[in-house]
């Protein structure tokens, strides 16, 4: 790790000299941390493209799987009624041949791998083996960029909801220690062991089953409404109980933590100090209990940004949500590995540009704080 | 202090009650049974198994003039099943139409919702034939033997499995035919003959399983433990927590069964992709497992199931490529008689039913599978529709919903049809999506030649009038209705300019007298006569008529995309297409106005009915106007798209994706309209060489426009002549809307008659005790719906005998006294022969208008 603290004073630089210093050491800095990131990046990548394989395995279960449903699909048409079972034997070998081309099967898996990697890491997404976006495609660009809008609004909505509200109530609730509602905060932090899609089960029997005021899933009225302002409201409608949902699920708890973490900072000498030198309490926050803490705070929100992508796999499907983590949930019970690596690259690529970009957002927010220096902190 | 008190005790109450909530436990498997029940209980379900009646459609006062679907609109969605009977009780939905298995059936008795029954999953064990001792793993396999995978049988209760893991809503199943379909109903005392003789019987079962362990060298039986080299040998079953589920508690009683008379049981529990390599991608000679618990599904009522031997027991099998099925080792016997059924080497249907009943007996000795369940799901709907069904393939997999399913004495309104899924592949008709959910939508925008009869499986005309077969002489073909003739021809010869092949290099037909010089003959001829009204009453959705360059187009692309000179060849469709042309002899149009058809082929099926050949412009997946095929056809020669998602993906690269056809979105659909507009520019005429005979440039160029107003009012290019037409598609939200298509040719209650199922209700009547050495009778009383059922409706009455030995002694036909009224006499030279004691009657009557048999038994004693 090359951030560094540096409390001390360029006292006997030259500006321009300082000035190129600095550039040079950010920009060795960047070099050194991209290329170690890329070559995570890239052994991240090929570890998912080789469990999602099983080493091999799982050639020799998608082999299997091809004859049985082939056999089946041919023996039971009913179009093939007519047919002499040797004329639907011979049918069904070709077809488990051509299946088994077609997957690639029949290439060494040590090519099919390495041409995964090099594909993911051109963001080349190419197609996938046997899922279809919503529109009939096998491009899985088409089948992500379908899915990202209605992932990202699900996501997106709750996970905001939940990181300001939160923010704002722990930073009320470290200012009240010990209070009442400090107190049932803490009571009541447990109920986030409880999984989001459990509480949208029950959410689902309240206000679908029983009082009939929300629909039970999907993302919109059928059959569809047909101005835009009753579609968006049909939309939101169909939103409000996956994202309460994810909401109710880590509330108390995300609470909880940032709760604990201001009142960490709220102890400090300096907090103190502030307040015994009778300074407002809103600047004692803003200043002296925030500030301190934003790296933590910026560090936190721009990993929950990069974590919608990945969706709610079991909420999705508990509320027919067509979100993108039913589609990867989908991906991985069919071994659809072409779509697994598309989406873990991206996430992967976001991931380490956040990583990268955090340096440089510390350096930005903490004075303290500088990039590449090389130095010990202080 | 008490805030603190209160605040701890919320709490607690709170993530106590979360936790028990979540540790609700899951409804127990079955336990093994503690004692053999005192009777055999293996006859098959009474008559109440059968699907409940739907409420008969009243006559509507006035005469219905209304044309199309019944509704105005069908909305449908995707709904997951497990909230589908809540979603109807809350009226988010009106018919759940996927279905739901028969743990579900407790749930919707208990929300009092109608319901309507199919086909489900059957189920069955597959046994490792390789042994008595595995090489590989020194490990002993005793179901080398037929007599201990026959000892299965006696092992496991059926009726308990029913009970227990169906909730009484399947069937007990012991063959692999399906219980109470056709060739169970015409085999009816061999089956129950069987069925007592294998019903279970836990001592029979260890007494011939000792038999079976103590003959394989180095096996003894210690402590009621068969043990072999020092250990209690072992059984492995495969069992597939996956799937519906069921076969989790399944594969657990068989192992608590094996367990109970000797054996230790290793239970792995696999996934299909795990278990697949093992069992079928496997070799079963490295004893990597015993028992697989198998399931398969029956989605049509299936006439003719005598290929189902050789399909699952023999190496002749389709599935001959597994190791497993080569070291399928009954005898040759078995699988002569196999063989013959599958092909139907036989001159009579007596002969074939012969045959069958044969089968059915050396299949129960042999057990290469023994059979447990055949599987019912449940249609479940509002109160006030009135849903017609098919008895095999439920609501969304018959053919007849589109034109029957209504709200009860309402013309129009709105249907919300919900299933599990939507949209799951691209459609297209020549190799799309072949879900069931997408299938059942597109049945609605379908017209057809003929109609699926939901209750037998025949096929009544639709947009024919009548048709006339004339089969080889020596065949074992029937009729059963009166709108298709039968004849028998010594020799059916083709005629020479009748149309047999496509050149796809020359664009041109092949007719017999260029493909086979000498001349030809065929086992069937088909003549199909169309009515006047075809051409002026048939429209598409599009507002076209349909012609008859729409037959011949259709005709040919099917061929022309699997031939390999042709500029849309698809490997993956070439095979199927070799296969056809191998018994296809050809076609001619012998009128234009009226349609009249000839068709000749080898092959053929033992009803008239299903030997037809419409040549209706379709395909598999949907019906086929011609201009959206030809565009889509464009597409496909352009190397932009694919009609099959092989061609697609072959075709495809790291640099290049090719679309796999949809004709309802996605990119195909901007390419489809490039290829439109290109066509109406160029006045295209797809195979011009042939077509045009039959389609003039200007005429394409209407057709064309006709399907671009379509598109541009639709968004889409689903075009059918059915009675329902594709009015919204919400691809990613999964949600659609069919709306009444007021062109359809038909009237809306064309298939009324098709209310509901008339399944027979039976009554055995008799003395409760008859003095052995006279003759004695029972009175059957046949009814439907409280009336009589018209003797003509009834193929046969017939009583099975069974004497105090439990043994089925005699099948005795019914005399008819009056519609709805037979006897059974028991002959005193029979009854002579009788043990005394308690005995039974069983009626079993056999109805035309429905497949399902219904039995009703009697039980009386006998005293000498």
């Amino acid at each position: 790790m090359e951030l560094e603290l540096d409390s001390k004073a360029p006292t006997e630089r030259t500006a321009p000299s300082a000035a190129w210093n600095t550039a040079s050491r950010v920009l060795k800095y960047s070099v050194v941390r991209l290329v170690s990131l890329f070559v995570t990046v890239v052994i991240g990548i090929y570890l998912t493209i080789m469990i999602a394989n099983m080493g091999g395995y799982v050639d020799k279960m998608m082999i299997a799987e091809i004859q049985e449903r082939v056999t089946v699909q041919v023996a039971k048409n009913p179009a093939n009624k007519t047919m002499d079972p040797a004329t639907k034997a011979r049918i069904t070998e070709v077809q488990i041949q051509n299946e088994i081309k077609r997957l690639k099967l029949d290439q060494p898996l040590a090519v099919r791998t390495t041409r995964f990697l090099k594909n993911a890491l051109t963001l080349n997404l190419g197609r996938a083996m046997f899922l279809t976006s919503d529109s009939g495609s096998r491009s899985i660009r088409a089948i992500i960029l379908e899915r990202i809008p209605y992932t990202l609004l699900l996501m997106g909505t709750s996970e905001l909801i939940l990181f300001f509200s939160t923010l704002y109530l722990a930073l009320a609730l470290s200012r009240s220690y010990g209070s009442f509602w400090d107190k049932l905060v803490i009571a009541l932090s447990p109920t986030s062991a409880v999984p989001p899609w459990f509480f949208g089960i029950f959410l689902i029997l309240i206000f679908a089953a029983a009082l009939r005021l929300l629909p039970f899933g999907g993302v919109i009225d059928a059959p569809v409404p047909q101005d835009f302002s009753a579609r968006a409201l049909s939309v939101l409608k169909h939103l409000i109980l996956p994202a309460s949902a994810l909401i109710i699920s880590s509330f108390f708890l995300s609470i909880y933590n940032w709760r604990t973490f201001f009142l960490i900072y709220s102890s400090e000498d300096y907090v103190e100090m502030a307040k015994a030198k009778g300074l407002p309490s809103r600047d004692v926050e803003s200043r002296y209990i925030l500030r301190p803490t934003l790296p933590t705070i910026i560090t936190s929100f721009a990993l929950l940004l990069i974590g919608l992508w990945t969706g709610a796999i079991i909420t999705e499907t508990v509320f027919q949500w067509p979100g993108l983590g039913r589609t990867t949930y989908k991906a991985i019970g069919l071994y659809d590995t072409p779509v697994i690596v598309g989406t873990t690259i991206i996430y992967a690529y976001l991931l380490a540009i956040t990583v990268f970009l955090l340096d440089f957002i510390y350096a930005l927010v903490d004075p303290r704080v500088k990039i590449g220096s090389g130095e010990s902190p202080q | 202090m008490k805030r603190n008190t209160l605040m701890l005790l919320m709490s607690m109450v709170m993530i106590v009650s979360l936790v028990l909530t979540a540790c609700q436990q899951p409804p127990a498997p079955p336990a093994v049974p503690t004692a053999a029940p005192a009777e055999p209980t293996a006859a098959p379900a009474e008559p109440t198994a059968v699907p409940e009646p739907t409420e008969v459609v009243e006559p509507t006062p006035e005469p219905v003039t209304r044309h199309g679907g019944w509704f105005d609109e069908v909305v449908f969605s995707a709904v997951d099943a497990a909230s589908a009977v809540t979603q109807i009780t809350s009226n988010a939905i009106d018919i759940y139409a996927s279905g739901v298995a028969s743990d579900k059936l407790p749930e919707i008795e208990k929300a009092g919702l109608p319901r309507a029954s199919s086909n489900g999953l059957y189920y069955e064990l597959t046994f490792n034939p390789v042994g008595p001792v595995f090489e590989s793993t020194g490990k002993v396999n005793p179901f080398n033997d037929a007599r201990a995978r026959e000892a299965m049988n006696w092992l496991i209760d059926r009726d308990y499995i029913n009970r227990e893991v169906y909730n009484g809503g399947a069937l007990s199943k012991f063959f692999s035919i399906v219980t109470q379909f056709p060739d169970y109903a015409t085999n009816a005392q061999v089956v129950r003959t069987l069925e007592s003789k294998y019903a279970y019987d836990l001592e029979k079962a260890e007494k011939q399983m000792d038999e079976v362990m103590l003959g394989i060298d180095g096996v003894t039986k210690e402590g009621g433990k068969y043990m072999y080299k020092g250990e209690q040998v072992p059984i492995i079953l495969l069992i597939r927590p996956d799937s519906d589920g069921t076969r989790k508690p399944i594969g657990d009683y068989v192992a608590d069964q094996l367990e109970s008379i000797g054996f230790a049981t290793d239970r792995q529990y696999k996934t299909a992709s795990e278990a697949s390599p093992i069992w079928v991608g496997g070799n079963p000679a490295d004893g990597l497992f015993h028992i697989y618990t198998g399931a398969w599904s029956a989605t049509i009522i299936d006439r003719d199931e005598g290929d189902n031997f050789q399909f699952f027991d023999t190496p002749q099998s389709e599935y001959g490529f597994s190791a497993l099925w080569q070291a399928f080792n009954p005898t040759q016997a078995y699988m002569d008689l196999a063989d013959k059924l599958a092909y139907n080497r036989f001159s009579t249907r007596e002969e074939r039913n012969q045959a069958m009943a044969e089968m059915l007996e050396m299949a129960m000795t042999e057990s290469i599978h023994v059979w447990l369940i055949d599987g019912k799901n449940y249609v479940p709907y509002k109160e006030g529709l009135d849903v017609t069904y098919d008895l095999a393939a439920g609501v969304d997999g018959s053919q007849i919903w589109p034109v029957t399913l209504r709200w009860a004495d309402k013309e129009g309104g709105q249907l919300r049809w919900a299933a599990t899924d939507v949209y799951v592949d691209p459609w297209n008709p020549l190799a799309g999506s072949n879900w069931a959910f997408d299938a059942s939508i597109q049945r609605a925008t379908r017209g057809s030649g003929y109609m699926i009869d939901p209750y037998t499986g025949l096929l009544w005309p639709n947009r024919i009038e009548r048709a006339e077969i004339t089969a080889e002489k020596g065949l074992p073909i029937g009729k059963t209705l009166d709108w298709i003739s039968l004849d028998f021809a010594d020799e059916i010869k083709v005629p020479e300019d009748a149309i047999v092949d496509w050149d796809a290099a020359n664009q041109k037909f092949i007719t017999a007298a260029e493909k086979f010089p000498e001349g030809t003959t065929a086992k069937i001829k088909s003549v199909v006569y169309y009515p006047k009204s075809l051409w002026t009453d048939v429209k598409y959705h599009d507002g076209s008529p349909i012609t008859l360059a729409d037959f011949i187009y259709s005709w040919i692309v099917s061929i022309d995309a699997g031939k390999e000179e042709s500029k849309i060849y698809d490997a993956s469709i070439a095979e199927n297409v070799a296969a056809v042309l191998e018994n296809y002899k050809g076609f001619k149009i012998v009128s234009e106005d009226p349609l009249v058809i000839e068709a000749y082929s080898d092959a053929y099926e033992i009803d008239a009915e299903l030997d037809i050949t419409t040549m209706w412009p379709e395909a598999p997946y949907g019906e086929m106007p011609w201009p959206t095929t030809a565009i889509a056809a464009l597409v496909d020669e352009e190397g932009n798209g694919a009609f099959s998602a092989d061609k697609a993906d072959t075709n495809s690269s790291d640099t290049k994706t090719v679309e796999w056809l949809n004709y309802i979105g996605g990119p195909s659909l901007d390419l489809m309209s490039e290829a439109l507009d290109k066509a109406i520019e160029e006045k295209y005429v797809p195979y011009a060489n042939a077509m045009s005979a039959y389609l003039t440039p200007d005429e394409a160029v209407a057709r064309y426009e006709a399907v671009k107003a379509f598109k541009e009012k639709y968004g889409h290019f689903w075009i059918g002549s059915g009675p329902y037409l594709l009015k919204e598609v919400h691809l990613t939200e999964k949600v659609g809307t069919l709306a009444s298509n007021p062109d359809y040719a038909d009237l809306s209650d064309r298939w009324s008659m098709f209310g509901l199922p008339k399944i027979a209700e039976v009554e055995v009547e008799g003395e409760g005790s008859v003095v052995l050495g006279g003759e004695f009778s029972f009175d059957v009383n046949v009814s439907f719906e409280g009336e009589p059922y018209p003797a003509d409706e009834i193929s046969r009455v017939f009583g099975l005998l069974t004497d105090a030995t439990g043994n089925v002694i005699a099948s005795i036909p019914a005399e008819l006294v009056e519609d709805g009224h037979y006897v059974i006499t028991v002959p005193a030279d029979l009854a002579a022969t009788m043990e005394a004691g308690a005995a039974k009657i069983e009626a079993v009557v056999v109805p035309l208008p429905v497949a399902i048999p219904t039995f009703a038994s009697f039980e009386f004693v006998t005293i000498k």
